[in-house]
């Protein structure tokens, strides 16, 4: 191999080592603090298909998110909020936003204990793979990032295009809608001021120039000397005339070509409430371990089954993560493979009305330090998450738990294997 | 005033000064002011990207931000400060009225090679979406101004307020179009909302966009116009800065080195 072409295998190499995307981390989600994921929100019931494309077709996000009542006091309360694909940048184009029922354009307002059914329907817009999410960003707290997908967008032979109606029924196409306009229109004001430029720097010099500015008062502008004459002042007039008079003309433009123009629209509001969650079950926890070199996390709580039927326990939902009490049909319904993982119940099986189990839910899942779900280094050592019960004959409960966490064992933290 | 010249002796130096000024490059030559005014480009430009990202940063980028409040308010101010500052340097230097208009160029060069390859380019928006303001309708007539007034407190004065409404005026022209209402997602908004929604940006939600929603001191609805006079309030203010710039940071300590050789 000749050293050129041992040079460029590195480069290569270092290149794809550093894009290779490291499957979750696609997003740096994994540099949140821990309670930043679990103590604010819960996503669940997320789906994002089809899971490939052709640019210009559409993939659909469905989901919801719980503002959970744990929302750490550290932070801002939730008042406004903002549900959006998180993708790289617009490699897709949002068509349709919908939020319990109703059309979000923009933000909206929420609160503790809120629950938010979104629906967003996004076309491909450049191809490649890209690794997309549901996100709520909450003012003051920044953007919580759901469990994400793989999609994969094909190119398409059609070039990529957003039709868009406006309101005197005229369509336009709004990728690069009127940008050789704005281009032409800034250029032109730009070649003035390269006139301007030049007149004065091809015509002038500034080693002499300095020789005499220094030796005569700064608001001399000395045409007797010949600083600047009266041929300056006149050019300069008429550039600083055809700067106005382009002006005016691009009013003029303007205002009859768009004679209805609006202020932008911000349109906030507050999305009508879900149907109430059933009370089936009362939940006091009691307490959790964590064994970071087995990535295990075992929670002891207290169930009692307040309802008037058999209740189980179906899943614990924590930030982006769903931990499932059933087997791989189970998992697969309930997200993106990736953040879905088996969640043992011990003992299993239905609670009776009036009944009060002891439960121990174990979850062995690298996900968990993953996407640094669990604190081990922290201020605050006590995760939150959602326990997911359901009522034979139908109705669910999402209870809320807060419990502490005990670390039973420690990895590394600067030198491996220490 | 030169023309007031009463003296023999103030008349013969200004001869001089005359001569002085028509004298012929010899040990140094145009090939100075040549490399001079092109490296400066960067600098001047990268100086003026960088003021105006500092205080008016999103509101340059996008279309939906560059709302009737707070747009004419922050972009008057953040932009006119590099420019106030050069016109001091190079009035007082070479007495050039070009400080303004030499920084809009550059600015004009940095920000739109900055928008086509890296936002266009790389993070694939369309241009239409993140096109830059220009800044050199309102900087040639801020030099128009230094030039007639030969004062920076006349062009501060009158150049403030003047620029504020040029900045707004210049690039309402092609705001305009991205202004008409369109029917997207069963509302009212306008072709710059939509392009806020549909061209994602994960982490720039919506709600720190700020838009006038209507309040008591907007003043008979005609919050653009009580921004413009706010605006250019605050421009003169950043051309102070600017001139604190020139004065203090630039040319002084200049004065002061080359004293000591
Ligand atoms: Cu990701």
């Amino acid at each position: 191999m000749t050293k050129k072409r041992r040079l460029t295998w590195i480069a290569v190499l270092a290149i794809a080592a550093f894009i290779a995307p490291s499957k979750a981390f696609a997003h740096g989600e994994a540099g949140d603090e821990p309670f930043l994921k679990d103590l604010t929100t819960a996503f669940y019931d997320v789906s994002i298909s089809p899971k490939a494309i052709h640019v210009g077709e559409p993939v659909t996000i469905t989901g919801t998110v719980r503002i959970l009542d744990t929302w750490p006091y550290t932070l801002d309360p939730p008042q406004t909020a903002y549900i959006t694909p998180v993708v790289p940048g617009p490699v897709f184009a949002l068509e349709d936003r919908v939020i319990n029922g109703q059309p979000a354009p923009g933000s909206f307002f929420v609160e503790r204990g809120g629950v938010y059914q979104f629906k967003m329907v996004m076309v491909g817009r450049e191809p490649g793979r890209w690794h997309v999410h549901p996100g709520i960003a909450v003012q003051g707290t920044g953007t919580l990032v759901g469990p994400g997908e793989w999609v994969d967008v094909q190119p398409a032979v059609a070039k990529f295009t957003f039709p868009v109606t406006l309101l005197n029924g005229k369509v336009i196409d709004l990728e690069g809608y009127q940008s050789s306009f704005v281009w032409w229109w800034s250029f032109a004001g730009f070649l003035i001021g390269v006139a301007w430029m030049l007149y004065w720097t091809l015509s002038k010099r500034t080693v002499t120039n300095l020789a005499v500015t220094t030796q005569i008062g700064i608001n001399e502008d000395a045409p007797d000397i010949g600083l600047i004459t009266p041929r300056d002042q006149m050019w300069m007039n008429v550039l600083a005339g055809l700067t106005i008079a382009l002006l005016i003309l691009g009013w003029f433009y303007a205002a009859t070509r768009y004679p209805v123009r609006l202020p932008q629209q911000t349109d906030w509001f507050a999305p009508r409430p879900l149907e109430p969650d059933l009370k089936l079950a009362e939940v006091r926890p009691e307490g959790a371990t964590w064994n970071d070199g087995t990535d295990t996390l075992v929670m002891k709580v207290q169930a009692k089954n307040v309802s008037d039927s058999p209740i189980t326990l179906k899943e614990y939902v924590m930030g982006m993560t769903t931990f499932v009490n059933g087997g791989p049909d189970a998992q697969a319904q309930a997200g993106p493979h990736e953040y879905v993982g088996q969640l043992e119940v011990e003992p299993n099986g239905p609670i009776a009305p009036g009944e009060t189990k002891e439960l121990t839910l174990r979850i062995a899942n690298p996900i968990l330090s993953e996407e640094r779900l669990i604190p081990t280094r922290d201020p605050q050592q006590f995760i939150a998450g959602l326990l997911r019960f359901e009522k034979a004959g139908g109705g669910e409960q999402f209870a809320v738990v807060r419990i502490n966490v005990i670390p039973t064992q420690f990895k590394a933290q600067y030198i491996p294997g220490l | 005033m030169a023309a007031g010249t009463t003296t023999a002796g103030e008349r013969q130096r200004r001869l001089e000064l005359r001569a002085l000024l028509n004298k012929k490059y010899k040990w140094i030559d145009r090939k100075w002011d040549l490399v001079f005014w092109i490296t400066a480009i960067f600098v001047v430009g990268g100086a003026a990207d960088i003021t105006k990202q500092l205080f008016a940063g999103d509101w340059d980028f996008w279309t939906d931000w560059k709302d009737p409040q707070w747009w004419p308010v922050i972009t008057a101010f953040a932009t006119i400060i590099i420019p106030s500052a050069l016109q001091y340097i190079q009035w007082v230097a070479w007495r050039f009225p070009t400080g303004a208009t030499y920084t809009a160029v550059c600015f004009f060069m940095c920000a739109w090679v900055g928008r086509y390859f890296q936002w266009h380019v790389a993070e694939s928006y369309p241009l239409s979406f993140v096109w830059p303001i220009s800044i050199v309708g309102a900087a040639i007539i801020l030099d128009w101004i230094l030039l007639k007034t030969r004062s920076f407190i006349l062009t501060s004065l009158f150049g403030g307020p003047i620029w504020a409404l040029l900045v707004w005026a210049f690039n309402y022209v092609p705001l305009a179009a991205y202004l008409q209402p369109a029917h997207f997602m069963n509302h009212v908004l306008t072709v710059a909302d939509v392009q806020g929604i549909v061209y994602i940006r994960s982490q720039t939600p919506e709600y720190l966009r700020h838009i006038e929603r209507g309040a008591l001191r907007s003043f008979l609805g005609e919050t653009q116009y009580v921004s413009l006079v706010f605006g250019g309030t605050v421009a003169v203010a950043g051309y102070w800065i600017g001139q604190f710039i020139g004065r203090y940071l630039a040319v002084w300590p200049i004065r002061r080195y080359i004293k000591t050789l």
